[in-house]
């Protein structure tokens, strides 16, 4: 049984279940708030929107994550990983999942707020997008050191 | 900005604010107080007439948008107001009667199908009630005859004949009875009972301890004719009701007219609004308002052609809105500018700086050849065809100059809807070439050399930050505010130049590491000096001098930020070639052809959704926060002047 191969893919799988999950539900929230928005003004839909995708991109960054770990470890390419590469790919998905997921529970509970603030005057619109970008900046380090391992791992002999 | 001040003929009032409103050169402006001899005309009896009609039109419009759906393109909504010619003003007006007419006709229509289905609902209700009642031959109200009395309702429990019978029986011997039951049900039977007309209160006690009620609306009629009845009328209400909608149907094709018409009326109530607080004496009138400079002698010509009047220009006071200028590279960016907030006198105009940088970075989150291309040339035909207004124009200009951007960029990090040329030439020839192998030039791979992209976006970021300083030390110089120039920014700036050469040097020679340490250590000794200079004492100021260089954090986090610009166009990136190789997993096959375009039109279309919105809000972070923070101060006031405030249509003045 290949060890480092099965690390691997489990770290596929954390960095994009975790992120996933922080993402879903701080998308979910959002929307939620922004559905209560839309039952009173329709034409508001399109900065709802824009509101509510912000805490989405974690979800995608482990997904790019995990994919790009594919790639690398034999499933979709690449050389099958050693035992210690196929932690140290194990290891790198613990930043971007748990990184990810909280940014996006943080990150939704900030674009609630967003949406109830351009809900009242849309001038704050352009405020509330930008605070709520804030908290992706934490996400996209997360995002940057997985990456970063993820794709020098196979040049690292352990 | 200069300040106007037009002296009029009352009599040209009307010809000159219609002018005036049509050419939008003027921001009104509104004062508190009138002058000696002067006074105002309330005009607010007439707005509230105008208003009202607005929104009796609005109405309409709604109504018919219910039963007569416009048809609409997708892209309709790109479509400028329709021009109009200024003689055409009249017609409108003098349609407008007619118009409203109708506008209110559809929305009493409206109300009459409102109340027929209400009355529908009434019938249903009765209908149900009277449905247990059905076996009755006689009325619900059958009163009693000389000899016996008649007790017509329901009990609220179930019985059959023999034990209602029994149960009578047993709450009184003596009582003669005779009755009949018309429907059972779980808990209620409806019956039917004569007594002696002697017997009546004994009887009527019995069955009110036994819970009887009497039917809710009794009738003169049996229940199965005013079954009958209710039916009838419920029908004849239902082809009322389909008579109605056809009648407000048939004005669908008014529809224009109606819009015209409510533009017509949101005209009146604003220029009414003007004049009602405009200075009036017996002959004359005062209008003071704001006009950008350029514009001055188009205002001085236009108001000696239309009146009689007298036009006076002054220098502009502290509360003068802004108005800015730029080129058509910049102008798509203004919108952005006053998103965040209108230059306040102080702060310089960014929109050039903003509008490059906003392109740039754009176009390196996105960083597709394909899709930038798509982007250019899709929002080049919308422009062409719809004629869309200013504002809505320059909007899709701003997306069209960042579509040019991400194909360049797209050139640069070889990617074309991601790998989907080498995809396809693989598919269908058995090879396994990559991008890398196509494109002749040389190219950089963010999923290889991540850690050289990384230092390319830090690296803009640097010169995006310093360029933001930059403005800072200039506006200090404009100030002249000589201290906050040289020691608060021009300091900064040379420390953070002083550190990448540090970090060039580090990965070059020895001696441009010594060069960057020193700038960058001379520079920290130099605001430890500097940043202390408002405190009171020796050690207040060291101290003061000191605690500064603890901004630095700031700016690496700052630095760190413009990161994102290797991940977001990662992102793109990894996506377009996720749903590349997800749709040349079917196979070579007619099926495998099919499921492989459907899977590349539908995923790339994702893909351009999700990353140009994730693109489009990070830079516009990056500016906002990043480069604005460092000097922008905002807190102007727009320049709104006044003009046709429309929905449907705009005067094209003949030039």
């Amino acid at each position: 049984m290949e060890y480092g191969m099965m690390f691997a893919i489990l770290g596929a799988a954390l960095a994009t279940i975790l992120s996933g999950i922080g993402s879903a539900r701080g998308v979910g929230n959002a929307a939620q708030a922004a559905m209560g928005v839309l039952a009173e003004d329709s034409s508001k839909f399109g900065k709802m929107l824009v509101l509510t995708l912000l805490p989405g991109t974690q979800g995608l960054y482990g997904f790019i994550v995990g994919f790009l770990i594919l790639v690398n470890c034999g499933v979709l390419g690449g050389a099958v990983p050693t035992f210690g590469q196929g932690l140290a790919y194990f290891g790198a998905s613990f930043a971007i999942g748990f990184g990810g997921m909280f940014s996006a529970f943080s990150q939704g509970k900030a674009a609630v707020s967003g949406i109830a603030i351009s809900a009242k005057d849309d001038r704050n619109f352009s405020k509330a997008m930008v605070s709520i970008t804030l908290v992706e900046i934490y996400a996209l380090l997360s995002f940057i050191v997985s990456l970063l391992v993820v794709i020098s791992v196979s040049s690292i002999d352990i | 900005m200069k300040t106007v001040r037009i002296i009029a003929l009352r009599e040209d009032r009307k010809r000159l604010l219609e002018h005036l409103q049509d050419n939008a050169l003027v921001q009104i402006k509104k004062i508190e107080k009138s002058a000696k001899g002067f006074s105002r005309i309330d005009m607010t009896s007439q707005m509230q007439i105008f208003e009202k009609n607005v929104n009796l039109s609005q109405q309409a419009l709604r109504i018919l948008d219910d039963y007569a759906p416009e048809k609409k393109g997708l892209l309709a909504s790109f479509s400028g107001r329709r021009g109009i010619d200024p003689d055409e003003i009249g017609v409108i007006a003098s349609k407008s009667h007619e118009v409203m007419t109708i506008c209110s006709r559809i929305t009493d229509l409206q109300k009459q199908i409102v109340d027929n289905a209400a009355e529908q609902v009434r019938i249903k209700t009765s209908l149900t009630q009277i449905e247990p009642w059905q076996k009755l031959d006689i009325p619900l109200n059958t009163g009693d005859t000389k000899t016996t009395a008649v007790f017509i309702g329901t009990l609220p429990q179930s019985y059959t004949d023999i034990e209602l019978a029994e149960t009578i029986a047993k709450a009184n011997s003596k009582l003669e009875f005779e009755f009949e039951i018309e429907h059972t049900e779980n808990s209620m039977t409806c019956i039917v009972m004569f007594v002696p007309i002697s017997q009546k209160q004994t009887a009527d006690s019995i069955l009110r301890n036994l819970g009887f009620a009497r039917p809710m609306s009794p009738t003169s009629h049996t229940p199965k004719e005013k079954t009958r009845r209710l039916k009838e009328k419920s029908k004849m209400l239902a082809e009322d009701s389909a008579k109605i909608k056809e009648e407000i149907i048939s004005y669908a094709d008014k529809r224009d007219d109606i819009k015209v018409t409510q533009d017509y009326f949101k005209i009146r109530t604003d220029k009414y609004s003007v004049i009602n607080s405009l200075d009036q004496s017996k002959h004359v009138f005062v209008l003071t308002g704001y006009i950008p400079e350029e514009d001055c002698v188009k205002l001085e010509e236009l108001c000696h052609r239309v009146a009689t009047c007298y036009v006076e220009f002054y220098d502009a006071d502290e509360d003068a809105p802004v108005k800015l200028k730029n080129n058509a590279f910049a102008r798509p960016a203004q919108n952005i500018l006053t998103m965040y907030a209108s230059p306040s006198h102080d702060d310089i105009d960014p929109t050039p700086i903003l509008a490059f940088f906003f392109y740039f970075f754009f176009g390196m989150m996105f960083s597709d050849a394909g899709y930038g291309l798509l982007m250019a040339i899709a929002i080049g035909i919308i422009i062409k065809k719809f004629k869309p207004d200013e504002k809505m124009k320059e909007n899709l200009k701003l997306f069209q100059y960042c579509g040019i951007s991400t194909f360049l960029w797209g050139l640069v990090f070889g990617s074309f809807f991601g790998d989907a040329p080498a995809t396809l030439y693989n598919y269908f020839s058995g090879a396994s070439i990559t991008m890398a192998d196509i494109i002749p030039w040389p190219t950089i791979d963010p999923q290889k050399d991540a850690l050289t992209v990384m230092a390319i976006s830090i690296g803009f970021g640097l010169i995006h930050i310093l360029v933001g300083m930059g403005c800072k030390f200039y506006v200090c110089l404009k100030k002249k505010d000589y201290g906050g120039a040289f020691f608060d920014t021009g300091l900064w700036m040379m420390l953070l130049v002083g550190i990448a050469v540090l970090a060039i040097g580090a990965f070059s020679s020895q001696i441009v590491l010594y060069v960057g340490a020193g700038i960058a250590i001379a520079c920290a000794v130099g605001l430890v000096l500097t940043q202390g200079r408002n405190k009171k004492g020796f050690f207040g100021k060291m101290i003061g001098g000191l605690a500064s260089l603890y901004d630095i954090t700031g700016y690496i986090s700052d630095l760190l930020s413009y990161s994102r610009l290797l991940a977001l166009g990662l992102t793109t990136g990894v996506m377009a070639q996720v749903f590349n190789m997800l749709s040349s997993m079917f196979g070579k096959s007619v099926f495998g052809c099919i499921c492989m375009i459907v899977i590349m039109v539908a995923g790339h279309a994702i893909n351009i959704g999700l990353n140009a919105l994730g693109s489009y809000v990070h830079t516009m972070r990056l500016q906002y926060v990043e480069m604005f923070g460092k000097f922008y101060e905002g807190g102007g006031k727009e320049f709104e002047p006044f003009s046709l405030n429309s929905k449907y249509i705009k005067i094209q003045e003949d030039k």
